[in-house]
């Protein structure tokens, strides 16, 4: 894996020296107690979206990421057992009632069986290496720092609202009050005086960890080994540790430890800079249209005086 | 603009709103209480320490690697647990901002046809259709924006990568043309109206295509999908909305019926939008799951409702008796602008559908994985970074950001003069 891959051409900051910092988010220690909501929120001066349970959103009731949200914890319950599973359970189940006059069954471990689980991923800005958002702003407002992670500069941001629908995470959005778009800054200004961002400073199990990039994926890769090693065969790492043509965006400065499909966390499964997967093709398609509608028009013309004379 | 919100308190904690932000230190070269250098606050956890295994100590990167890429490309997605990308939030300012634009962009063609066919006053009068069209382009966008004071900060810099800081510049370069043309013909300066005409037509070809480059390089599944297919049907419906509006206007300042230059904008208008009808139907029919967005709900009335009427403007000339062609032709003309509108309108709420459409995005993202490798692996763009020094002082970068810095500080400027006016009107 390339150590650093900032693209040359785009707006960045350079500081000889400075390392590329990231997040490992290790979904399998969070326990969903949203404290780095609370501290990304107090540190970066964000207000507060109000409490609210929605159908279908397992006790989470702080929304989603968005302009004044930068980390947010998801809820995930996972109440779809396997078939295997569901059999065990069913054959398991009707023991209940005769258990009267034996021990009575472990309802605990029953549950367990029947495959349902409540997991927790603190989201947040990916920092992609192939930056959607970063591509697409008009204005510059978007820039690669230093740690090679992508900031919004929020007295350049002109509110076009480009970068929301360019973001293949849906990460940054525009505040309808505030006018601007926002995002996590990996909390650049903490960086800048040696901190380590809140919400990893708050995570109060580790679940958030922060350091120099290439060490946080050398721990990430012993962490799914270990789970490995311990029959938890699903763990994987989502945007890190990827074989090169596998990369997601090139690769995620915050990536993250999962053991169910993306898709359960509300990631794709595969996702690259719309502009860098799409600009060529649609800008030629495009722009040859264009020239061939002036052409065809000049030559209409010139038929036309033609035919009428 | 959109709904009114309640009001939110959004005095920051330091600084002044809408200035830039004081990342700075109280005291210059003061230091944080209790930080250590080199994020020394961050190495320390109780999960690292030799008594509680947190992690092997010999990684099996190999292993990691397959495993990343089986449960990412070879598990059931299962149920979607959105929100996966967040939905466009553009207003209606930006669909009649493309109307608009592509207006324009067709009367700037119309005038260069007119122009090579030597009808000089025909093309005056196209320029003149094209510089009025164009003129409510620039204050629909700076509508748009959440910041309307700080438009200029889009030519603060030259990003060829961001398609609309290429748009934006390049509908500066439209509306200056344009003016520069409709100026000389006035003046009678015959050669330079003409040149400036045709700049303005290669120009068009980029005004009234971009929009759907914008749209095609974001992450919305029916935009996205549709990357080939966008530019080419924006550019037909610019060109059949250009040439109604001009051939409408030729034809209310009561040029024959019989006129090459009538007979040559009905042509153009009618096959643009033969074109725009066979492009959408073939697209709809390659899109698959990623064009439900088109067929359900608004974007679906929208879009019955563009083909409805730009399908009547085709078949009224056709079928109308001849003394009953030329109110006929000029109904059929209002009818695809009327279209060309609705059209405009489809496309932007069909993208707002299909961003919330999760089960969309998250297919789109796992059909990449088996059948757009190759194209992948051909754009991807990937280079390695080294330490580059800081830029030179002189020479053109330099003037870049000298250039970059008094646009930025004008922007400042306009948004807090505008903001003073707001708050003492208040």
């Amino acid at each position: 894996m390339s150590a650093t891959t900032a693209v040359p051409t785009e707006l960045a900051i350079h500081r000889g020296g400075a390392r590329r910092m990231g997040f490992f988010t290790d979904t399998t220690t969070c326990i969903g107690c949203k404290a780095c909501e609370v501290a990304c929120k107090q540190w970066n001066d964000l207000p507060a979206d109000g409490s609210q349970f929605k159908p279908r959103s397992s006790y989470d009731h702080t929304g989603d990421l968005s302009a004044s949200t930068w980390r947010h914890v998801r809820f995930v319950e996972l109440l779809e057992p396997s078939p295997l599973l569901r059999n065990e359970a069913l054959t398991a189940l009707p023991a209940i009632p005769a258990a009267g006059n034996g021990e009575l069954p472990d309802l605990v471990a029953m549950a367990e069986d029947v495959g349902s689980k409540w997991a927790f991923m603190s989201d947040v800005c990916k920092h992609c290496t192939n930056a959607g958002c970063l591509d697409a702003c008009p204005t510059g407002a978007l820039i690669r720092t230093e740690y090679e992670t992508v900031v919004l500069q929020a007295d350049v941001c002109n509110g076009c609202g480009y970068c929301v629908p360019a973001c293949p995470f849906g990460v940054v959005d525009r505040d309808p009050i505030d006018g601007r778009a926002a995002k996590c800054t990996l909390c650049y200004d903490r960086l800048e005086d040696g901190l380590e961002p809140a919400c990893a400073k708050a995570c109060p199990t580790d679940s958030i960890q922060f350091g120099p990039y290439e060490e946080l994926v050398t721990q990430a890769e012993r962490r799914v080994s270990e789970l490995h090693g311990r029959g938890i065969e699903g763990a994987y790492l989502y945007g890190a540790g990827d074989d090169p043509e596998h990369e997601l965006a090139g690769g995620l400065g915050a990536f993250f430890l999962l053991t169910e499909a993306p898709e359960r966390f509300g990631l794709p499964a595969e996702a690259d800079s719309p502009i860098q997967e799409n600009l060529v093709a649609a800008t030629a398609a495009a722009v040859g249209a264009g020239l061939l509608a002036a052409t065809a028009a000049a030559v209409l013309f010139a038929t036309a005086r033609r035919g009428t004379r | 603009m959109s709904e009114q919100r309640p009001a939110r308190d959004m005095t920051p904690a330091l600084g002044t709103r809408g200035e830039p932000g004081s990342w700075r230190r109280a005291v210059e070269g003061g230091r944080v209480a209790l930080a250590r250098p080199g994020w020394g606050d961050a190495a320390w956890s109780y999960l690292f320490g030799s008594d509680t295994r947190y992690a092997e100590p010999a990684p099996d990167s190999e292993r990691v690697a397959a495993v990343n890429w089986r449960m990412r490309s070879q598990t059931s997605p299962g149920p979607v647990l959105g929100p996966v990308i967040h939905a466009p939030v553009w207003t209606w300012e930006v669909p009649l901002y493309f109307w608009f634009g592509g207006m324009a962009s067709g009367a700037a063609f119309a005038a260069l046809g007119a122009d090579i066919a030597g009808d000089e006053v025909s093309a005056r009068v196209a320029r003149k259709v094209a510089l009025a069209a164009v003129l409510p382009a620039p204050a629909l966008l700076i509508a748009d924006l959440g910041r309307p004071g700080r438009f200029l900060n889009m030519l603060r810099i030259f990003k060829p990568r961001s398609p609309m800081n290429v748009g934006a510049w390049c509908l500066v370069a439209f509306s200056t043309a344009g003016a520069g043309a409709v100026a000389a013909d006035l003046l009678g300066a015959r050669r330079a109206g003409r040149g400036l005409g045709a700049a303005q037509a290669l120009l068009g070809s980029y005004l009234g295509s971009y929009t759907g480059v914008l749209l095609a390089t974001t992450a919305v599944p029916v935009w996205a999908r549709s990357r080939a297919f966008l530019g080419p049907m924006f550019v037909a419906t610019a060109t059949a909305t250009g040439a109604a509006a001009t051939r409408l206007t030729l034809a209310a300042a009561g040029q024959a019926e019989g006129h090459p230059t009538q007979v040559a904008l009905a042509r153009l208008e009618s096959g643009a939008i033969l074109a725009e009808l066979t492009l959408s139907t073939v697209n709809e029919r390659r899109l698959g799951r990623a064009g439900e967005a088109l067929s359900h709900g608004v974007p679906q009335r929208l879009f019955r409702s563009a083909k409805g009427l730009v399908g009547a403007g085709l078949v009224l000339p056709v079928i109308a008796r001849r003394r009953a062609r030329r109110p006929a032709q000029n109904l059929s003309s209002l009818l695809y602008l009327a279209g060309g509108l609705a059209f405009r309108f489809a496309w932007v709420q069909a993208g707002k559908a299909s961003g919330r459409d999760d089960e969309a995005v998250a297919l789109m993202a796992r059909g990449r994985v088996t059948t757009d490798e190759h194209l992948r692996a051909g754009t991807q763009q990937r280079a390695v970074s080294e330490d580059r020094p800081p830029l030179a002082e002189g020479g053109p970068r330099s003037a870049l950001r000298r250039w970059s810095e008094v646009v930025g500080r004008t922007s400042l400027l306009v948004e807090r003069l505008t903001n003073r006016v707001v708050m003492s009107s208040r």
